[in-house]
């Protein structure tokens, strides 16, 4: 390859045709290629030195000899086209033209005379012609195919001053030249490049296609080097850079990373190369660019003057030199050969300190306490001692290093019959082929991404790299199996599919690197804070803790942008796709079996969409029937973890041992959230990092005799009834047979409805089902294990459970399977609470005082006996609750405590769920200082517990009296329906924002199962009540409105100015509106092209419901931007304990609403640059809520510390997780459990 | 993936219009529209944080502009009634003498049409045209029904929001007093109207998923239609092989259903436009002068007494609806890599059966064709599984 060009001297053609180097050794070359080229031309043709020694004397041997040189040349050109033709080639770069190439003979014999010498002299001139021609012919072709085959390594440049001094010093200066050409390079200004080159395209939707090209570019360049491509990399950002100029894809970033990649080989030449390009495109070299020379020189072990000269250079830009050491993503190893470079330059030089973050404090108010310095804290230690939990670490550890987790089902066993087993033996047997098919086809498709990218287009070869053959291979089959029978689209298959190769990745990457050694000792360590055994010096919180054993983690592994994810998922279904076949019969072996696709890739038309989906064949589906494994194979990140989580300690490290998780999780491919958390300063983050680490720390175990009992009912029949759903036997069936053939068609749609039912029915049943399934078996494999949630938070800093499939969110069923591991004595006034909790789960004393509900429960206890006791044969009372399952699990706790010798002594491990009554209403009215609104949600003393909704419909109904006294049909149809389960939802719902059209929707569907309202009123009716309602709600939440109408107003205005509406919580956590110019991004080629925005919705499967989708679009697309603000009041914080603790809580809505601000960057001239659409360009001014409703200092209602009474006592009786601390503190973290863990629909899951 | 179909299933975009803010536009006259218009004003272009005072709770914010009226045409030349007249009944032999008029406007056509002698029931959809059309109908014993409803939105498919103008066609024919007739026999009623402007594919697409599976006003018989329709649509309804750049779904569609026949073209230039202020008027110059000079045509659409055979049913329509949608998407693509992700069933051995060759297009298959395959498919013996589809139009079903 280059090293004809780096041989610089007498290029002898014979070694311009030879061959050089290796095929195969492309990357070593490049590091090679200059020592090779001295010593090739050093040795070329030795037979030409001592030629002349005597050749007067033996004419005829000269003669012979010459011919026998000439029939050598011959030989090796022929040899030679040969080998290009099977697609050899020599590797020049450019086969740069033949400088008058000596023929090897000539000059041999000058004074050679004769016949023989006239002959040699012919002979030798056709001999040159044809070699001549020859040569001409083959350099055409060679240069063709090297164009194709080649990868380049010298740029072409466009700036010609920089051209002509990159070719001058390639063929000049003898010693060093290219640390000569480094130093003259670090000067040079960069080429500014004129200025409409520079300029983003104007066009927002070009330039988010740029960027994501960008991004796609920069990815490749990184994955490049993972994988050991760099030359490949190289070669791309050659070709690249030799593209037309404007727009620019190429940013610094890239030939940062790509220069980076020399240094770590130590090849300095491409190095240069690199640096000539970036000067060439007008960048100045930034701290990482001089970070990979001066890596680059310390590997080579240059003397000092360079690096001299390398570190003034850097001192005139203005880069300081202990910035190298301090805040670039650099790995030890190369920080230690910068650090040897740099010495070697001043060798006194220490690096600085790595510096240790200043103890910040969080600067929220509610916080302060928290973070006070001068309070002891103690943290609360778990049940299990230091050796224990290393062992579980151990176990964990391996489950991760795994990647998967198989679970036995829990479905009932088949009989082993005959068919049962063939088709396992089958499946088996399908599988083991397909396995070696797909890797066959892995093997393909990388050989055509790698031509593709030779052609200079960035491909997904390094990311195929990544995973072995093997692990693809089974992550594909793994997918295959968990195929539901009606398909999935492949959208949502793709980006499966590439999140999956990415966290495999990162788990490889993290057992590469010594990182699981070190997180093994570290982890250790952070248990003596845990352990019941451990001992600490200084009490801590666990975040806290963990940052004091050690210097921060190595840099995350970055997540591929969306494209890139999609892209290489879409490229392995296709793989799947293609690769997988079956047999057509598998009953009928006999002939050569016909082999038919596995998957099929067909459409499914909704609304406007059209959306591909995968579907595998009826057949295969058959026969996973058919076999009946009972294996589920799950994601290490999708079971519960068998050891404590780790701390969070930043927006993307905590929970999982090695599994990449995010601390705010969203939607694949918006990134501004994660954006806004980096930017953030780390302090600000601690309240939300420390209460989800704390929600995360709690130890849970399975309540094993519900488990029992739910999975007795699900291996029957199921119960509906119960929240057990029935397996599909159950399902409806569709009346059997054809129609006679002359049945009227009329006939024929009736039973297509039919049809249709009976298959709706069928797939909802089979989702449940298979929910069920999976949380079951889960919960089996985990009966008599202790284990934990990790916990992050959606976009709002709602707080939710990591695991999806098993947790303690969800339905009554879900929650009452679980309960603490850890257990504590009921206390005095335990089993009291306990019994006022049951008749809570009842439902059945919603507007009695807690006394009296107490005395009910003593009322009913001997039906609580008996529920616990004979659960499925006995009189059956816990059936009949609301919430059944919790309710049984009630029991079972209260008869074991009554029966305890000691009821305040009995161990409880029972939790209780908390709920406050209708939240977002409650920080309205507290907000808005509504005495009559506070009243009904709670807020105001009050004997009984107030029903707002109770009070909504009371007060519905007075105006409906009203109006049906003027004569108002719709009033007098309505009466006697207005009840509180009819204004229900649209009440609970309007502080989200619910609009009048869905609430009238809402309330329609209320009536319509109303079985004896007439229905023909039901639209009128509706939108009276609706009305009505509103009308309600003002009158009561007066001030409730005046807010909400300025949030609302303050969005609307927010959102006119082309911002995203974005502010703090309480907690200090930022958060950002979802941005709605999202950009379409097209993925083209293979079975089908993609289209997904590249921010915000690409889940195919909300489709919304008709009415919303067009009439109400318009109605409905602000306020759902703007009612987050309400969330801001709403979602962040629960009642009752934010009365008790906030006594100046401070909401902080930072809304950007500076229109001025915005105005002037509109004006013309101003350049408008590519920004991060989060990112607040101008001063961020805090607003006022009217009303001066931002301070809050509410009295505490006697009703209200009734219910938190309830809740401490709550604590105190059934062991939660909080005591342990300090008053203040505990307290004041329990607070943040509660501020982050609202959940709207479901209530929260603080215990 | 999302990319726009090719053909619009109609459900959901018809049911967007069912809502409530529509309809009242015209009944509570243009003060509230005024009203309307001038909170737009103060929300967009001044910059006042302050509360606006008599909202309440949920009240759609002020500057969303709740609705937009569209444009409607009118039969409104005399002369063009009559010339309708003569050849709607041009072909009067047989004895349907029911008409039932869309959206009749000023009424001309409907005075035509009764001076014959014709029952006419008019369904009108704009409320002031009311009166005027019930003063036509006196002294006529009953021949001229008027009902204020909108043809165009008969049978919402959520049965939600029911309310004059939307009807569901039961009550509407019960109240009418139309029989149904078998699929067999005649016909039991026509059509007459113009379609919607704006919405003529999605009212195209909406009739034709009644039509093949028997509901809404199919399920009264093999319903005529006489159809103004723009010209371009037409021709995209007659299209075939043979001009393959219009060739669609829908054409196949409609040509497997019903045998069409172009009856008279008039320009757009007859017809009035009934616009926003409530008047009456001709097309003004913002439409552009060639839409302008663009034909309406009136179809005759009517539904082919042969369409259900033993395999084309009602209950599996749908499938047939999806074929069509997924060959027409990659209409350039061969048929043969079509029935793959169509259907298990092997697609050579359907290409023998139904005597394809293997190269064959999709824009080369006449409609007779599509039609031809879907049956062999669905009646090929030996598999269990005929279709890879198996969406069953949850969507439509209440």
């Amino acid at each position: 390859m280059s090293a004809l060009r780096w041989g610089r001297g007498a290029a002898g053609l014979g070694r311009a045709l030879w061959p050089a180097g290796h095929p195969g050794l492309l990357a070593e070359e490049g590091a090679l290629g200059g020592v090779w080229g001295r010593r090739r031309s050093s040795s070329a043709s030795p037979c030409e030195q001592d030629r002349g020694k005597d050749w007067g004397h033996a004419e005829l041997l000269e003669v012979l000899e010459a011919r026998v040189r000439q029939l050598q040349a011959d030989c090796v050109s022929e040899v030679t086209v040969k080998r290009v033709d099977v697609a050899r080639l020599p590797e020049a770069g450019g086969f740069q033209l033949p400088r008058k190439a000596q023929p090897g003979a000539e000059g041999a014999a000058p004074g050679l005379s004769g016949r023989w010498a006239e002959k040699l002299d012919k002979e030798k001139w056709t001999m040159q012609k044809r070699r001549q021609r020859l040569e001409v012919k083959l350099q055409e072709r060679a240069q063709k195919l090297a164009r194709k085959q080649q990868l380049r390594v010298e740029p072409r440049l466009l700036n010609g001053q920089l051209a002509a001094c990159l070719q001058r010093w390639e063929q000049g200066s003898p010693c060093n030249p290219w640390e000569e050409q480094l130093a003259w390079l670090l000067q040079e200004a960069p080429q500014r490049l004129s200025g409409e080159a520079q300029q983003a395209p104007a066009d927002s939707g070009a330039r988010a296609q740029l960027e994501s090209q960008q991004q796609r570019l920069l990815a490749f360049f990184e994955c490049c080097l993972l994988t050991g491509h760099l030359p490949l990399a190289h070669h791309v950002l050659v070709i690249q850079h030799s593209k037309s100029r404007p727009p620019r894809l190429l940013t610094l970033a890239m030939y940062n990373t790509v220069m980076l990649g020399w240094a770590r080989k130590g090849s300095f030449r491409e190095l240069v190369y690199v640096l000539f390009m970036v000067k060439d495109a007008g960048l100045a070299p930034d701290l990482l660019s001089y970070a990979a020379a001066l890596q680059c020189l310390g590997r080579l072990d240059r003397d000092a003057s360079t690096i001299q000269r390398c570190l003034q250079q850097m001192a005139q830009d203005g880069l300081p030199l202990h910035g190298l050491f301090s805040g670039l993503p650099l790995c030890e190893e190369d920080q230690a050969v910068l650090l040897r470079a740099v010495c070697k330059a001043q060798p006194g030089f220490r690096p600085p300190p790595q510096p240790r973050p200043p103890p910040q404090v969080s600067s929220s108010p509610l916080l302060r306490d928290i973070y006070e310095k001068d309070l002891p804290v103690s943290y609360p230690r778990l049940h299990l001692p230091q050796k224990e939990l290393e062992r579980l670490f151990q176990e964990q550890l391996r489950v991760e290093m795994a990647t998967t987790v198989t679970v036995e089902s829990v479905e009932k066993a088949p009989r082993l019959t005959p068919e049962v087993l063939r088709a396992r033996k089958t499946l088996k047997g399908l599988r083991a082929r397909w396995e070696a098919a797909l890797c066959r086809a892995l093997q393909e498709s990388k050989a055509s991404e790698a031509q593709a990218a030779r052609e200079g287009r960035p491909t997904l070869l390094p990311y195929l790299c990544l995973l072995g053959e093997r692990e693809c291979a089974q992550l594909l089959l793994q997918t295959l199996q968990a195929l539901p029978p009606q398909g999935e689209s492949l959208l949502s298959l793709a980006q499966q599919l590439g999140l999956r190769a990415f966290n495999r990745h990162v788990v490889q990457r993290k057992l590469l690197s010594n990182q699981v050694r070190d997180l093994e000792k570290r982890y250790s360590q952070y248990l003596h804070l845990l352990a019941s055994d451990g001992q600490v010096a200084e009490p801590c919180l666990p975040r806290q803790h963990w940052e004091a054993l050690g210097a921060p983690e190595a840099p995350h592994e970055q997540p591929w942008p969306l494209p890139v994810l999609v892209q290489l998922g879409k490229q392995l279904a296709e793989l799947l796709v293609r690769a997988v076949h079956m047999p057509s019969s598998l009953a009928a072996p006999q002939g050569p079996p016909k082999l038919i696709p596995v998957l099929y890739h067909v459409y499914s038309f909704r609304s406007f969409r059209q959306i591909g989906i995968l579907k595998p064949h009826p057949a295969f589906t058959q026969l996973l029937a058919a076999a009946a494994e009972r294996t589920l194979t799950f994601e290490a990140a999708e079971v519960p973890m068998l050891c404590p989580p780790l701390p969070w300690t930043s927006p993307h490290s905590g929970a999982f041992l090695l599994s990449p998780t995010k601390l705010m999780r969203s939607v694949e491919g918006t990134t501004q959230h994660q954006r806004l958390l980096e930017r953030c300063p780390p302090a600000e983050l601690h309240g939300a990092l420390d209460a989800l680490t704390q929600l995360g720390n709690c130890a849970w175990r399975v309540n094993g005799r519900v488990l029992d009992l739910v999975l007795e009912l699900f291996t029957a029949k199921g119960c509906p009834r119960l929240g057990v759903p029935a397996p599909l036997s159950e399902a409806p069936r569709a009346p059997e047979g054809r129609l006679p053939r002359d049945a009227p068609p009329a006939r024929k749609a009736e039973l297509r409805r039919e049809l249709a039912r009976c298959l709706k029915a069928a797939r909802e049943m089979h989702s449940l089902r298979a929910d069920a399934l999976y949380r079951l078996s889960l919960a089996q494999h985990l009966r008599r294990r202790v284990f934990w949630l990790p916990h992050n938070m959606d976009f709002r800093g709602r707080a939710y459970p990591c695991p999806p499939h098993f947790n303690h969110l969800g339905s009554d069923l879900a929650r009452a399977l679980l309960e603490f591991a850890q257990g504590r004595p009921l206390g005095p006034h335990g089993l009291d609470w306990l019994k006022i909790h049951l008749v809570n789960l009842t439902g059945l004393k919603k507007r009695e005082s807690l006394r009296a509900r107490l005395a009910f429960a003593d009322e009913v206890l001997e039906h609580v006996l008996d529920s616990a006791d004979r659960p499925m044969t006995g009189r059956k009372w816990w059936m009949e609750a609301d919430e059944p399952w919790q309710a049984l699990a009630c029991c079972m706790e209260i008869a074991q405590a009554v029966r305890a010798p000691d009821p305040a002594a009995h161990i409880s491990h029972f939790p209780v769920h908390q709920d406050g009554s209708c939240n977002g209403l409650q920080h309205y009215a507290a907000l808005g200082r509504d005495s009559v609104g506070a009243a009904s949600v709670n807020l105001m003393p009050s004997d009984l517990p107030q029903d707002v909704y109770s009070g909504v419909a009371a007060q519905v109904e007075v105006f409906r009296q009203q109006d049906a006294e003027q004569g108002v049909r719709v009033a007098q149809v309505l009466e006697g329906f207005i009840g509180r389960k009819v204004v229900k939802q649209t009440v609970m719902t309007v502080v989200y924002g619910v609009t009048r059209y869905g609430g009238r929707l809402q309330i329609e569907k209320r009536l319509r199962e109303l079985s004896d309202f007439p229905q023909e009123f039901v639209w009128e009716a509706s939108h009276y009540l609706v009305r009505q309602v509103f009308h309600s709600l003002q009158e009561m939440f007066s001030g409730t409105r005046a807010i909400q109408r300025w949030l609302t107003e303050s969005a609307r205005l927010i959102a006119h100015t082309g911002s995203a509406v974005e502010w703090v919580t309480p907690l200090g956590i930022p958060i950002i509106q979802p941005y709605h110019h999202e950009s379409k991004i097209l993925i083209n080629g293979g079975i089908q092209s993609l289209t997904f925005s590249s921010s915000g919705d690409t889940s195919q499967h909300r489709v919304p419901r008709p009415q919303e989708a067009q009439h109400a679009e318009a109605e409905e697309r602000l306020p759902a931007q703007l009612h987050p603000l309400a969330g801001l009041l709403a979602h962040d914080a629960h009642g009752p304990a934010l009365l008790q603790e906030g006594p100046d809580f401070r909401v902080r809505a930072r809304l950007l609403l500076d229109t001025r601000g915005r105005r002037r960057r509109h004006e013309p001239g101003v350049p408008r640059a590519v920004r991060p659409p989060a990112q607040p360009a101008h001063p961020a001014r805090p607003l006022q809520v009217p009303g001066e409703a931002v301070l809050l200092r509410p009295q505490v209602p006697e009703a209200v510390q009734e219910r938190v009474g309830l809740q401490a006592a709550g604590h105190a009786a059934v062991g939660a997780q909080d005591r342990g601390f300090q008053p203040g503190a505990g307290e004041g973290l329990h607070l943040l459990l509660q501020l982050t863990s609202g959940v709207p629909a479901a209530p929260c899951a603080t215990v | 993936m999302w990319l726009p179909v090719a053909g619009l299933p109609p459900r959901l975009t018809l049911t967007a219009f069912t809502g409530a803010g529509r309809s009242c536009i015209l009944g509570s006259g243009a003060a509230r529209r005024k009203d309307v218009l001038a909170r737009n004003r103060r929300g967009l272009s001044d910059f006042h944080p302050q509360l606006l005072p008599n909202l309440g709770f949920g009240d759609s914010p002020s500057w969303v502009s709740k609705c937009r009226l569209e444009p409607r045409r009118y039969i409104t030349s005399p002369r063009l009634a009559e010339t309708l007249v003569r050849v709607l009944r041009e072909n009067r032999e047989k004895t349907c003498q029911l008409f039932l008029e869309c959206n009749p406007g000023p009424g001309i056509l409907t005075q035509a049409l009764l001076e014959t002698g014709a029952r006419v029931i008019a369904l009108e959809s704009d409320r002031t045209f009311i009166p005027h059309l019930e003063s036509l109908g006196k002294n006529l014993n009953g021949k001229l029904e008027v009902v204020h409803c909108d043809f165009f939105k008969l049978d919402p498919t959520d049965y939600g929001t029911v309310k004059p103008p939307i009807m569901i066609s039961k009550m509407l024919f019960q109240n009418l007093g139309i029989q149904a007739l078998p699929w067999s026999k005649g016909i039991p009623l026509k059509v007459m109207g113009i379609f919607p402007i704006k919405n003529e594919r999605r009212t195209l697409w909406k009739l034709l998923h009644d039509l093949y599976s028997c509901t809404s006003i199919y399920r009264y018989g093999r319903i005529e239609l006489n159809m103004f329709i723009s010209e371009k649509q037409y021709q995209k309804l007659m299209a075939n092989p043979k001009n393959p750049n219009l060739y669609q779904a829908l054409s196949v569609l409609w040509q497997v259903a019903c045998e069409i026949k172009l009856l008279h073209m008039e320009p757009w230039s007859s017809f009035d436009i009934y616009t926003q202020n409530g008047q009456l008027e001709k097309p003004k110059s913002r439409e552009s002068l060639e839409e302008i000079q663009q034909n309406l045509c009136l179809v005759q659409l009517t539904p082919r007494r042969n369409l259900f055979t033993d395999n084309l049913t009602p209950v599996n329509y749908d499938v047939f609806f999806h074929m069509l949608k997924q060959c027409f998407m990659k209409r350039n693509a061969k048929l043969i890599d079509h029935l793959h992700s169509l259907s298990p069933v092997d697609a050579m051995d359907i290409l023998k059966k139904t005597k394809k060759k293997e190269k064959m297009k999709i824009t080369n298959l006449y409609p007779r064709d599509f039609k031809q395959l879907f049956e062999t498919i669905e009646c090929s013996k030996d598999y269990t599984c005929k279709w890879l589809y198996d969406d069953f139009m949850d969507d439509r079903i209440v």
